[in-house]
């Protein structure tokens, strides 16, 4: 099995480092529970319009430490609710990568990418390559090697589903 | 070539005779803590249950619940969990911590503070039982994997070692050595390694300190935080029984290091981190006399021993200020006891600070809840907006002296001249 990849427009970039994603929501909204709730607030102090415009497969991009602070989980199901597919960022803080990456969420690092992508340019993450393309441009940037469990955490979908295939492999593999 | 302390370690639970920095590796937690919080203890007893079909954890007597937050309870719901995590507790026969303080430092309190041990919890502030010769690793979620196998998966992470240098002025503390350390290194400069710390400054700390320093560094991007046992680690690991038969490991002198960092805290000030997040460092003078409504001495980064003298030190013969909310929460039951018995929680009660039981809840705003407009300086271990109350309120984290000083004034203080 493989990671399937991913091409759609970078829907925004944070460029700031450290950022914290409670702001998405923001702080205020971090303890709706609801979905459609929490992407209707979404973005609202960076893009009003986010909602509308954002489509089905689109990116955001990071900067350096992306997710640093206390992240919550509410911000990047708001995301995924309007379709975000993942964050590609120049590199992501630890605590905030475990989070979502249980979660089954595609986060890429990719050093560079605040200087190979400008909002709406449509991207390419290419797994098995370990590259991502500019579409346009056809400029290339690698993509930092995910650890074996990462990596099939997004291919099974998340923790759960990755733990159940692990075990079932072990069990496959002493029988 | 040598190996740091964190290879060795990883090396001894994952069976092989070493390990490097990446490899893959499936290692067996010696011990597996989580204190019980909605949507994480109550959900792997689901999980476990409903998705693995499984009636106990692996190897069970590796575990341990603590009950910490939401102590006391002040609505039903809270004591509907914590009713959850008693009756699994006995259910599976395992060992259940309620009320003795918080779960960290009643880990060190009764045996779990194990030097070459390796222990897995789902809260990152665990780091600070790398104080004891420990690797302690805060998964998140994915802390579900030690629930329902008993081996899990792990990559071993470069380490970073920090060596500081010098002596530590009279008025600091632990927290200012962490705050030096994150403001000349920043915020990612340990991102997925483990953080290791020597030095002669870092000798004469108490365990208190380090506890301090190791439990808050996952704010400089770090996996967990380690210190190679010294006879003060060992002698602590003996006087509180040891609940593993493990021999302590050292990091080899030509062990392999990402980076090896010296810093001197000889001219050491205080230092702040202000609003809006724990990296954003400065010296506490730049802010003295912002005016400050409330304090908070406590968490599971501060508010032992060290930290009580401290601001009895500074709060003797004065009193808070009036209007001014100083609350001290001494971490466990053990260290408040300690505390009676040295005579400083009358000193502290004198001076007009509100003293309570152990409880985590100061720290997250559970309890003693800021309203929009205030202000605090703590000891705790986050400063992000919303974090003790309103989204409006602010928050400084700073030594428990510095927290003490600002009570007296009503305004941020620096604590050197009470010193």
């Amino acid at each position: 099995m493989a990671l399937d990849n991913l091409s759609g427009r970078v829907a925004w970039i944070f460029a700031e480092s450290n950022f914290d994603v409670d702001q998405i929501v923001g702080i205020k909204n971090i303890k709706i529970t609801d979905t459609a709730e929490l992407a209707r607030v979404a973005m609202e102090a960076f893009d009003p319009d986010f909602a509308r415009v954002v489509r089905t497969g689109d990116f955001l991009v990071g900067g350096k430490n992306f997710g640093y602070g206390h992240p919550h989980y509410p911000p990047m199901k708001a995301m995924r609710h309007l379709g975000i597919a993942g964050v590609i960022a120049e590199s992501f803080s630890p605590g905030f990568w475990r989070g979502e990456i249980s979660m089954g969420f595609p986060l890429v690092p990719c050093p560079g990418i605040l200087a190979l992508a400008e909002r709406w340019d449509e991207l390419l993450v290419d797994w098995n390559r370990g590259m991502i393309q500019h579409l346009r441009t056809q400029k290339e940037l690698a993509i930092e090697p995910l650890s074996l469990a990462d990596r099939t955490m997004i291919e099974m979908g998340g923790l759960i589903p990755y733990l159940k295939s692990a075990i079932a492999d072990e069990a496959e593999s002493t029988r | 070539m040598g190996f740091t302390i964190t290879e060795k370690i990883l090396a001894r639970v994952c069976g092989r005779r070493a390990v490097k920095v990446g490899d893959e590796i499936m290692a067996r937690p010696d011990f597996v803590h989580s204190y019980d919080f909605p949507g994480y203890t109550d959900s792997f007893f689901r999980d476990m249950k409903d998705e693995f079909h499984l009636n106990s954890p692996p190897a069970p007597e590796r575990f341990a619940l603590f009950i910490d937050h939401m102590v006391p309870p002040h609505a039903p719901k809270e004591e509907d969990l914590h009713q959850i995590t008693r009756s699994w507790a006995t259910m599976q026969g395992i060992q259940l911590f309620e009320r003795l303080g918080i779960g960290h430092q009643v880990a060190a309190e009764v045996g779990y503070a194990v030097p070459g041990a390796f222990l897995v919890h789902f809260d990152g502030h665990i780091s600070q039982l790398g104080a004891f010769g420990m690797l302690a690793i805060g998964l998140r979620r994915n802390i579900l994997e030690a629930y329902v196998r008993e081996r899990i998966s792990l990559q071993v992470p470069q380490t970073t070692k920090v060596i500081l240098n010098g002596r530590i002025p009279p008025g600091l503390m632990g927290r200012d050595v962490f705050h030096f350390i994150l403001k000349e290194l920043g915020p990612d400069f340990c991102r997925f390694q483990v953080l290791e710390l020597e030095g002669p400054a870092l000798s004469d700390m108490s365990l208190d300190e380090r506890q301090t320093i190791c439990g808050l560094a996952m704010f400089t991007g770090a996996t967990s935080a380690i210190i190679s046992p010294d006879e003060k680690i060992l002698r602590w690991s003996r006087s509180c029984g040891s609940r593993a038969a493990l021999a302590p490991v050292m990091s080899d002198p030509d062990a392999e290091y990402a980076a090896v960092v010296q810093l001197d805290v000889t001219s050491l000030e205080p230092l702040i981190a202000s609003p809006p997040h724990p990296a954003n460092i400065g010296p506490l003078n730049d802010v003295a006399g912002l005016e400050v409504h409330v304090g908070y001495i406590g968490s599971c980064v501060s508010g032992r021993l060290d930290d009580l003298r401290a601001a009895a030190k500074v709060l003797q013969g004065r009193h808070v200020k009036d209007g001014f909310q100083l609350n001290i929460i001494p971490t466990s039951r053990k260290i408040m006891a300690e505390a009676d018995r040295e005579g400083l929680l009358m000193e502290l009660l004198e001076a007009g600070a509100f003293l309570s039981s152990p409880s985590c809840d100061y720290c997250f705003g559970h309890i003693a809840t800021m309203t929009a407009g205030q202000r605090a300086i703590s000891t705790g271990t986050l400063n992000v907006p919303g974090r003790m109350g309103s989204p409006d309120s602010e928050i400084y984290l700073a030594n428990a002296a510095s927290v003490a000083a600002t009570a007296v004034e009503g305004r941020i203080a620096d604590p050197r001249p009470y010193f």
